[in-house]
C-alpha cells in the first residue's frame, strides 16, 4: 500500500468493500447471524452464571461476587473467541475462490481494479462485520461488572486481542482462498492451520511451564540469568502466539500486578525486568503476520496464469 | 428492437425469423467500405499457446483493423477462447506478441485493460445486487468518478434496453438480459475494442438477433468488435472481417468481400434474353475479363446465358451496356451471389458448422 489507509475513506473508495458490505447487510441474513450470535453468547452466559453461583454457594455458603464476575467474563470472552474463530474463516475463505466458482473472477481481473484493492476490500468488509459482532457482545461482557472483579482494561484487552485474532484468521482465509481457488479447501486449510497454531503453542507453553515449575520447586538454582532469559523469552514467544494463554496471562498480570500494559519479572538472583504485557505482543505479532500474509496474497494474485 | 414502453422481452410474442433489420445491414455494408485495412487495432505476431503437450494456438497472426466487426470463427476446441484470454491479459502467451491499441499485452497489461471490454464465454453475475449496483460496481472498478456514474449507468441501461429493470435484482433477469447487462458492463469505461467470446451462444433466436443488432449499434459508435463464434450464420451477415481458425491455426482472414473473391475467382452473371442469344454472346466475348459463356436451359422459351467473369464492377456494367447498344432485348441481368457458406465448407472441409 502506498499510504496508510483511512478505513472510512476506503469503504467509499474501494468498490469491493462497498459491494460486500452492501450484500452482507442486505436482507435478513445479517440480522439472523447477529441475533443468533447474541443468543448463543447470552444463553451461554446464563448457563455459566447459574453454574458458578451454584458452585460458589455450595462450597462457601455465599456468592463470591468477584470470582463469579471474573469467571463470567472469561467465559463470554472464550465463547466469543470460539465463535470468531469459526465465523471469520467462513466469511473470508470464499473471498477469492467464490469469484472463481461463480465465474466472476475474469470479469474483475480485466478491470483496472488493483489486486490489493480486491484483497483489502474482501478483508475489510469481513473485519468490519466481525467488529460489529464483537462490539455487540460488549454489553454481555459488562454484566460481569455487576459482580465486581472485572475492570475496564479487561474489556479493551479482550477486544483488541479478539480483533487481532480475527484479522489474522481473516487474512489467512483470504490467502488460502486465493491460492486454492476452492472455498471448501480454503476453509479446511484455514481451520487446520489455526488449530495447529493453537494446539502447538499451547503444548509448547505447557512443556516450558512444567520445566519452569520443576526448576523453581526442585530447588535447582544453578541456572544463570542468561539461561533464565532464554527460557523467559521462549515461553513468551509461545504464550504470545496463543490467544488463550495470552488472555489468561494478561489477566493474571492485571490482577496480581495491577498493570494492563506491562509486567515485572523477577529473576532468581533478585534482579527484575519490566516487559510488555502479552496481549500487546500478541496483537502486534498477529497484525504483522497478517500484513505479511496480505502482501503474499496480493503477490500470488498478481501472477498471470501460464 | 423494442421501445422502452413495451413489456419485458420474454413476455413478447416469440419471433422465429432471425433477421437483422435492413437498415443495420446497410450500416454494415457502409462499414465494410469505410475501414482502413492498414490501421490495425488488434495485432498478433507468431502468437503461441501450449498447454503441456497440446499446442492450442499456433503461430497466430491476427489482424483486426480499427472499426471492424471481426468474426473469429472456428469449431469448438480450435483455440478461440485461448487466443482471447491472451489478448485480454488473463493468460500469458507461451511465445509471440500481441498488441491492442498499440499496447503490448505482456508489457503493458493495464493500458490494454483500459482499451478493452471483455465478455467471457461463460460468466457469472453477482446475484445479490441490483442491476444499477452491478454497473456502478464495475464503473468504480474502472475508476469512473462517483459523480459521473449515475448518468453513465442511465446511458448504458438505455443502450442495452434494460432501463425498466434498473432496480431489479440481477438474478431475476433472463439469460439474454444478463448477457446484455454484461455487455453494458464491458462498455463502462468506453473502451476502443470489445472482445466478446461467443456472445450469442446459448441464447434463444430472438436474444441472438438482439445481440447482433447491438453489436452493429456499437460498431456504428466507432468501436472495434472482435467476437468469436462456432456458428457461421451468426457471423457472415454482420461482419466486416472474418478470421477462420482451425486446430489453432488461422486458415484465412480478411475483409469478407476479399474472402469471397479469393475463394471463388469467378463471378457469375446470368442473363435472360427475349431472343438473339448468339449476337449477345459475340458482344459479350469482346469484353475484357469474360472467361466463358455457357447456354443455360431456356426459361419459358427465353434463352439464358451464364457468364463467368473476373474483374471489377465496371466490367459488369460494360457488359450490360454492350447488350444495350446492340439493341438486344434483355429481360434479366443479375450477378449470382457466391454463397459464403460454400466458401467456408471449402476452407474448413466441413468442420465449421
Ligand atoms: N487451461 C487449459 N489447460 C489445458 N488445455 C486447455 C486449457 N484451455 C483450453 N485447453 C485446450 O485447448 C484447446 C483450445 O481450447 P479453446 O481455446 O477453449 O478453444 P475454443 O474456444 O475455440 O473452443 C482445446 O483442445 C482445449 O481442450
Ligand atoms: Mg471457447
Amino acid at each position: 500500500m502506498r499510504r496508510l489507509p483511512n478505513p472510512f475513506r476506503l469503504i467509499a473508495r474501494n468498490p469491493v468493500a462497498l459491494k460486500e458490505l452492501r450484500g452482507r447487510m442486505r436482507g435478513p441474513r445479517a440480522f439472523i447471524v447477529l441475533t443468533g450470535y447474541l443468543i448463543v453468547v447470552a444463553g451461554f452466559t446464563v448457563i455459566i452464571y447459574l453454574a458458578t453461583t451454584e458452585a460458589s454457594l455450595s462450597t462457601t455458603g455465599e456468592v463470591d461476587g468477584g470470582t463469579v464476575g471474573r469467571f463470567l467474563f472469561n467465559s463470554v470472552v472464550a465463547m466469543e473467541l470460539f465463535l470468531v474463530t469459526f465465523i471469520t474463516p467462513a466469511f473470508t475463505a470464499s473471498a477469492i475462490s467464490g469469484e472463481h466458482e461463480h465465474q466472476t473472477y475474469d470479469l474483475l481481473r480485466t478491470t483496472l481494479l488493483p489486486e490489493r484493492s480486491l484483497v483489502w476490500g474482501k478483508l475489510f468488509s469481513t473485519l468490519a462485520y466481525v467488529m460489529l459482532l464483537l462490539l455487540a457482545a460488549i454489553p454481555l461482557q459488562s454484566i460481569a461488572f455487576l459482580f465486581g472483579g472485572v475492570d475496564l482494561p479487561e474489556i479493551y484487552i479482550a477486544f483488541v486481542t479478539l480483533f487481532a485474532t480475527t484479522t489474522l484468521l481473516g487474512t489467512l482465509g483470504v490467502y488460502f482462498s486465493a491460492t486454492t481457488r476452492r472455498t471448501l479447501k480454503a476453509n479446511i486449510f484455514t481451520y487446520v492451520s489455526t488449530m495447529g497454531l493453537v494446539v502447538i503453542t499451547a503444548m509448547a507453553v505447557m512443556v516450558l511451564v512444567s520445566i519452569e515449575v520443576s526448576r523453581s520447586f526442585g530447588g535447582q538454582n544453578n541456572i544463570t540469568v542468561a539461561g533464565e532469559w532464554v527460557l523467559l523469552l521462549l515461553r513468551g514467544v509461545f504464550v504470545c502466539l496463543n490467544p488463550l494463554t495470552t488472555l489468561l496471562t494478561s489477566q493474571d498480570y492485571l490482577i496480581n500486578q495491577q498493570s494492563a500494559f506491562s509486567f515485572v519479572y523477577t529473576f532468581s538472583d533478585g534482579s527484575t525486568v519490566t516487559l510488555p504485557s502479552p496481549w500487546i505482543v500478541y496483537s502486534i505479532a498477529y497484525m504483522v503476520l497478517s500484513a505479511l500474509i496480505f502482501w503474499r496474497t496480493v503477490r500470488v494474485m498478481s501472477e498471470i496464469e501460464e | 428492437m423494442s421501445d422502452l414502453g413495451t413489456p419485458p422481452v420474454e413476455e413478447e410474442v416469440f419471433s422465429a425469423d432471425e433477421h437483422v433489420a435492413a437498415e443495420n445491414l446497410a450500416a454494415v455494408s457502409a462499414l465494410r467500405t469505410e475501414i482502413d485495412e492498414t490501421d490495425l487495432i488488434i495485432e498478433t505476431r507468431g502468437l503461441n499457446k501450449r498447454y503441456g503437450k497440446l499446442h492450442a494456438v499456433k503461430d497466430l497472426t491476427l489482424q483486426v483493423p480499427k472499426g471492424a466487426i471481426y468474426g473469429f470463427v472456428g469449431p469448438n476446441g480450435a483455440g478461440k477462447t485461448s487466443t482471447m484470454r491472451m489478448l485480454t491479459t488473463l493468460m500469458r502467451p507461451t511465445s509471440g506478441e500481441a498488441h491492442i491499441n498499440g499496447f503490448s499485452v505482456t508489457k503493458d497489461p493495464r493500458e490494454v485493460r483500459r482499451s478493452i471490454g471483455y465478455m467471457p464465454d461463460f460468466f457469472g453475475v453477482y446475484e445479490d445486487m441490483k442491476v444499477w449496483e452491478y454497473l456502478d460496481f464495475f464503473a468504480a472498478c474502472y475508476e469512473i468518478p462517483e459523480g459521473q456514474r449515475p448518468g453513465l449507468i442511465r446511458d448504458l441501461l438505455e443502450l442495452v434496453e434494460l432501463s425498466h429493470r434498473r432496480d431489479d435484482m440481477v438474478d431475476k433477469l433472463s439469460r439474454g438480459m444478463k448477457q446484455r447487462l454484461c455487455l453494458a458492463r464491458t462498455l463502462a469505461h468506453d473502451p476502443a475494442v470489445l472482445i466478446l467470446d461467443e456472445p450469442a451462444s446459448g441464447l434463444d433466436p430472438r436474444a441472438r438477433v438482439e445481440i447482433r443488432e447491438l453489436l452493429i449499434e456499437l460498431a456504428k459508435m466507432g468501436k472495434t468488435i472482435f467476437f468469436s463464434s462456432h456458428i457461421l450464420a451468426d457471423v457472415s451477415e454482420i461482419c466486416t472481417h472474418i478470421g477462420i481458425l482451425e486446430a489453432g491455426e488461422m486458415v484465412m482472414q480478411g475483409p469478407i468481400k476479399e474472402l469471397r473473391k479469393q475463394l471463388s475467382p469467378h463471378r457469375t452473371i446470368v442473363v435472360t434474353l427475349l431472343n438473339r442469344p448468339d449476337e449477345a454472346k459475340q458482344a459479350l466475348n469482346l469484353i475484357a475479363g469474360v472467361q466463358n459463356i455457357h447456354d443455360l436451359e431456356p426459361e419459358d422459351g427465353k434463352p439464358r446465358l451464364k457468364i463467368e467473369f473476373t474483374g471489377e464492377d465496371t466490367g459488369i456494367s460494360e457488359m450490360l451496356q454492350a447488350l444495350m447498344t446492340k439493341g438486344i432485348p434483355v429481360v434479366n441481368f443479375a450477378e449470382e451471389a457466391s454463397d459464403l457458406e460454400d466458401v467456408f465448407m471449402k476452407v474448413t472441409k466441413g468442420i465449421v458448422t
